[in-house]
């Protein structure tokens, strides 16, 4: 049981968990995951903290409300409540040492996965640019990115109320795939590294290749245990089958077969809507 | 005991109807009452202790004849004919209810009884569940525990034990029981390791697993969860806070088949199947948020254990499930209960079928699998299993859901500690079951590769007992 000592919303659909977790504090390092349980009926979900202070035993998770876990996560717990599981933390550190110029993207909450990444590469000595694209009202972390790193560039596409979430999103795959081909196109870079969603991360990988950058990708495949058990997370990865949990998160975007990737990723996602609908319907159902 | 006429025949214990049984996950065989169990237990010969062919067998060594002896003996008690005979297997065995349940007792105990040679052998699996579970249903092991747990003189050394798994479970509670303070560190979020999410309910539930865990922490055993040993702690940080580790991280890593295809959706290692359903709960979603997808036709590849237990769990989902084997019958590697069940629920069985490729539907979703057909040999392998060969001649079934189930390899994250001398992803132990690093041992499928429940208690409890020589010497040398 692990106590929640801080939480907030600090934008549309993202919410801040402070949580004393001293066994996770002391060990985490940038890249790495922890696997929550939030509910005695949950999902094990994998989350990446954010900060961490091994002295005072805390982490910071800012989880994006995607499905009914996260949903419940953002609406039922309090400050003050205990969430059941925290494990970890899990999978490999990312890659710290010197590249030189790099491109740090984040899309939507992926960005809050970079900045642990990218301050660190910014503090040994990289010129570390970091891209945050997404929906207007779902900015986060902006001051703290930009005290990390050289220059953190924030684009933003608004919400177009007329048309379904799904096809809004289209709008940020396209705005950041535009500004992506533009800053490559105006500097050169050593190295790209990108968090978020799947199709997004292939759409980016696609303009980087026309440019011939090295990059690298936290992948987020399905995860059940988190500690290479299943093989839910399989991706095949220059033709071999690896487990992103013990072999990644970050893997060579030029070596991941990413529409096997996506197909995988979306595998339960009408259960996935599912749930979601019966606890909005319940929800309503016990708010009358 | 007066000399008694021989009952030939095994007395049966009822079991739920296959129809009714495929519908749902509760336990199949419903065990002995009190009555029933007294009559089997009559049929005991009572051998000697020195001579008991079942003692020998028994990988963890319970004085089997022993704690038969007291049901006959205190037939007119119930109750004290329980916790007597309790009494007798928790000398040896402190998860009861859980072997009494997944032994293959035809392989281990049962196969040189005496009995079997004028008639059916004693059934000592189901008298140790019915021993277990009157005492567990009666208080009757609380009682047992209450008065034990004064006795236990405390020493003031510590043991780690990596995971909470048979062998870990065991180890732990043989080490509290001689009053060293033990604290189990568990990689999951429940402890059980293998008993919760590998074995389905209808064949051990896990309200069993969790009563035999909680009397672990009467004994004063401490289960850390959440705490992933090579990631949330090393091995030589554990050394330094504890007198000695034992390793009992079992065999996690589930082997893949390498053919084409092999990362479709609906390909399920029995591993990620098991553990949605078993510890996730995922059949009773939406109310538990895990999913899972059971096509209408399900192949199950593999014939062990596993194999029966995720093809008996996709039955459950109202799926058609064929078990695919690339061997014949005789060398299916399940126990002869656990083929006889999957069989009465509809089970289909496909023999000298090696899969070699994963047909999909073109959007990433598995709708078949092109089989070779095998043809064996009459040589053996080195396990005594018939060699086979490819015959050249193909077959394709269709399917929306394949488990992979042909065995797994130990823990990786564990196998990686400096140090530890590894052999072909087996950690290497010498007769004390001590590793190479001093003062570290380790047991079960860590050190097997892939074996039972009851083997990897026998290394707990073998390993609890070196540990003790070791600490003991090390409290001499000290003194």
């Amino acid at each position: 049981m692990y106590k929640i000592l801080e939480k907030k919303e600090i934008a549309m659909r993202n919410t801040w968990f402070k949580i004393h977790a001293p066994h996770i504090a002391r060990k985490t390092k940038p890249g790495q995951f922890v696997i929550v349980r939030a509910f005695k009926n949950g999902e094990r979900i994998p989350l990446t903290p954010v900060m961490w202070d091994p002295e005072e035993g805390w982490i910071v998770l800012v989880v994006f409300t995607r499905g009914k876990t996260t949903a419940r996560m953002a609406a039922e717990l309090k400050e003050g409540d205990y969430i059941l599981n925290v494990a970890g933390p899990l999978g490999n550190p990312a890659e710290l040492r010197k590249f030189g110029k790099i491109l740090a993207i984040g899309a939507y909450t992926g960005v809050v996965e970079v900045y642990p990444i990218a301050k660190v590469w910014q503090e040994l000595g990289n010129n570390v640019t970091t891209l945050h694209v997404t929906f207007e009202p779902m900015v986060v972390l902006r001051n703290e990115l930009e005290k990390a790193v050289s220059r953190h560039v924030v684009e933003t596409v608004p919400i177009d109320p007329n048309i379904d979430f799904p096809t809004n999103m289209k709008n940020v795959t396209k705005r950041l795939v535009e500004k992506v081909r533009e800053m490559l196109k105006q500097e050169e870079y050593d190295l790209v590294f990108m968090v978020g969603p799947t199709g997004d991360q292939k759409a980016v990988f696609e303009v980087v290749r026309e440019f011939g950058v090295p990059m690298k990708a936290d992948l987020h495949p399905i995860m059940v245990d988190g500690t290479g058990m299943c093989g839910a997370c399989r991706v095949t990865i220059g033709g071999e089958v690896k487990f992103a949990c013990i072999d990644g998160p970050e893997f060579d975007a030029y070596q991941v077969a990413w529409d096997e990737l996506i197909a995988r990723s979306g595998y339960y996602t009408d259960m996935e809507e599912r749930a979601m609908q019966e606890y909005m319907k319940a929800l309503q159902g016990g708010g009358q | 005991m007066p000399r008694r006429k021989l009952i030939k025949e095994r007395v049966p214990t009822p079991k739920r109807p296959a129809e009714e049984r495929i519908h749902d996950f509760k336990e199949v065989n419903l065990g002995y009452t009190f009555e029933l169990a007294v009559k089997e237990a009559e049929r005991c010969l009572q051998c000697p202790y020195n001579y008991a062919p079942c003692i020998k067998g028994c990988p963890v060594h319970i004085d089997i004849p022993g704690f038969i002896s007291k049901l006959v003996e205190y037939r007119d008690d119930p109750d004290k004919a329980v916790k007597e005979a309790l009494n007798v297997i928790w000398a040896c065995n402190s998860l009861p209810a859980t072997t009494g349940r997944v032994c293959p007792q035809e392989d281990q105990c049962e196969t040189n009884c005496v009995m079997g040679k004028v008639g059916d052998k004693v059934n000592i699996g189901k008298l140790e569940r019915f021993v277990a579970d009157y005492a567990r249903e009666n208080g009757i092991d609380e009682e047992l525990l209450f008065e034990m747990v004064p006795r236990i003189e405390k020493k003031d050394q510590s043991i780690a034990i990596i995971g909470a798994g048979p062998a870990g479970l065991t180890c732990a509670g043989e080490l509290a029981k001689l009053g060293y303070d033990v604290t189990i560190y568990e990689a999951l979020h429940e402890p059980g390791g293998v008993l919760m999410y590998g074995i389905p309910e209808f064949r051990l539930p896990k309200s069993i697993v969790e009563s035999e865990i909680d009397k672990l922490r009467k004994l004063g055993v401490k289960i850390l969860t959440d705490h992933i040993v090579g990631k949330t702690v090393t091995i030589e940080e554990l050394l330094q806070e504890y007198d000695a580790v034992f390793i009992g991280s079992g065999a996690g890593t589930p082997r893949l088949i390498n053919a084409p295809g092999i990362n479709l959706n609906g390909i399920y290692t029995a591993n990620e199947f098991l553990t949605r359903v078993n510890l996730m709960k995922a059949h009773l979603f939406p109310e538990y948020d895990t999913p899972v997808k059971v096509g209408t036709r399900v192949v199950v590849i593999g014939a062990g254990n596993t194999a029966m237990d995720a093809a008996r769990s996709a039955r459950r989902f109202g799926a058609e499930v064929i078990i695919a084997y690339r061997r014949g019958e005789d060398d299916v590697s399940a126990r002869v209960e656990e083929v006889e069940h999957a069989k009465e629920e509809g089970i289909k069985f496909e023999f000298f079928v090696n899969p070699v490729e994963f047909i999909g539907d073109g959007k990433g979703n598995l709708k078949a699998v092109k089989f070779e057909k095998m043809r064996p040999l009459e040589e053996r392998d080195s396990r005594g299993k018939r060699k086979i060969v490819g015959t050249g001649e193909y077959v394709t079934i269709e399917a929306e859901t394949v488990i992979i189930a042909i065995g797994k390899h130990p823990n990786r994250l564990i196998i990686n500690t400096p140090g530890l001398k590894v052999e072909r992803g087996r950690i290497v132990v010498d007769e004390n079951l001590m590793t190479s690093i001093p003062g570290v041992f380790a047991g079960g499928d860590a050190i097997r590769g892939e074996a039972t429940v009851i083997l990897a208690m026998g290394d707990g409890r073998r390993a609890a007992k070196t540990i003790h020589e070791y600490l003991t010497r090390k409290r001499e040398e000290n003194a």
